[in-house]
């Protein structure tokens, strides 16, 4: 085989096993899921996370930091700059990944006594900037709805996302994707605002991926619905926060012959300055 | 003639301390506040409390929804209260203060 075919077989191979792209959690959002948390106006959060996700003989750990910056008291927006680690049949590659912008904004907040209900659309792009192994050659959009619930005993969320993707220069059209997020919360012990605060969670996320094109043609072992469900923790001391939590497969429809997801984590710092 | 001088040096010393002490005086206020839910998302407010001139953050009270201040030479007005805390992402309610 040329090389260059080689080469580009595994570029879509790859592509086709998209990016962990996800809209950054803020604050007490879910780990996985989308939540309506944004920062106060001023604010700068500083976040390096990690997150690896395994199908199969498909392996991806990514890498990345955010910053973001609080607008307004409802309105914050961001960069993430990502460091991919991918490996699959077809061999492994790392380089820096898609650079991607991102915004927040809290259209609507109820207030009451330790209860906070609160609605926010979110917007993320990835841009075509990473190195050609680990980049989608892509650039894609990402559009979120989402509601929360935050009482001092109890949490919920839900949230609806839109995953746009873009064809590459190769002719890869991966599927677009919906996302759907469903996070309870509980705080067993009201701690003081000093003091160390922890919140377990578990979330159902669910995903439909449409299928994939290949220069017009739908390739048929792409696209299909999962369901995750995912225990989480959110720890946190006065303006620092760790956030950790793994998605475990709990039903799969795949289209054709796709490895299935064996597992995903995740584990996120933040700081708040 | 020197004693003259350390005497009145003195006593303009112990003058402007007294004055100072009496128009001067610390204010705690409780300040009542409303999406106060998580410990973590409210440190927005003890930033931009301690950020004003003259005044500290002292505690929060999240099961009470009260943030508790001390002002030194300064009054907290409500309409600056009410952006400071829609700025940090809450509601201002009310306030009560107390001359310490």
């Amino acid at each position: 085989m040329h090389p260059k075919s080689k080469h580009s077989i595994k570029a879509v191979a790859f592509a086709l096993f998209s990016s962990l792209t996800a809209l950054p959690a803020l604050a007490h959002d879910p780990v996985f899921g989308l939540g309506p948390h944004v920062l106060f106006k001023g604010g700068v959060e500083i976040s390096p996370e990690i997150h690896t996700d395994k199908a199969g003989n498909n392996d991806t750990t990514e890498l990345g930091l955010s910053l973001t910056y609080g607008i307004t008291g409802d309105w914050a927006a961001g960069i993430e700059i990502p460091y991919i680690d991918k490996s699959n049949a077809a061999g492994s590659s790392s380089g820096q990944g898609d650079l991607t912008l991102f915004t927040k904004y809290r259209f609507w907040r109820e207030d009451g006594p330790g209860v906070q209900q609160s609605m926010a659309v979110a917007f993320k792009l990835k841009t075509n900037t990473g190195d050609n192994d680990v980049s989608t050659n892509t650039t894609d959009g990402i559009l979120g709805l989402t509601y929360g619930y935050e009482g001092r005993k109890w949490y919920r969320w839900s949230a609806l996302r839109y995953r746009f993707n873009d064809k590459n220069n190769a002719g890869l059209q991966r599927g677009n994707k919906i996302l759907f997020d469903l996070v309870g919360g509980i705080r067993l012990k009201q701690t003081g605002y000093k003091e160390p605060d922890t919140v377990w969670l578990i979330e159902l996320n669910g995903e439909s991926t449409q299928n994939t094109e290949l220069n017009g043609v739908e390739q048929i072992n792409s696209g299909g619905t999962e369901w995750f469900v995912s225990p989480g923790i959110f720890w946190t001391k006065r303006n620092f926060a760790i956030k950790a939590g793994m998605q475990i497969p709990v039903a799969s429809n795949l289209n054709g012959n796709q490895q299935k997801t064996d597992y995903r984590a995740k584990l996120i710092l933040e700081w708040h300055l | 003639m020197k004693k003259i001088i350390i005497h009145s040096f003195t006593g303009a010393l112990l003058f402007f301390s007294l004055a100072h002490s009496a128009f001067s005086e610390t204010t705690v206020y409780s300040i009542r506040v409303d999406g106060l839910a998580c410990p973590y998302c409210a440190y927005g407010i003890e930033k931009k409390l301690n950020k004003l001139k003259g005044v500290k953050f002292i505690d929060m009270n999240l099961d009470k929804g009260i943030v508790t201040v001390e002002a030194y030479d300064k009054k907290l007005e409500d309409p600056q209260l009410k952006q400071l805390f829609q700025d940090s992402g809450f509601t201002y309610r009310s306030k009560q203060e107390k001359v310490k």
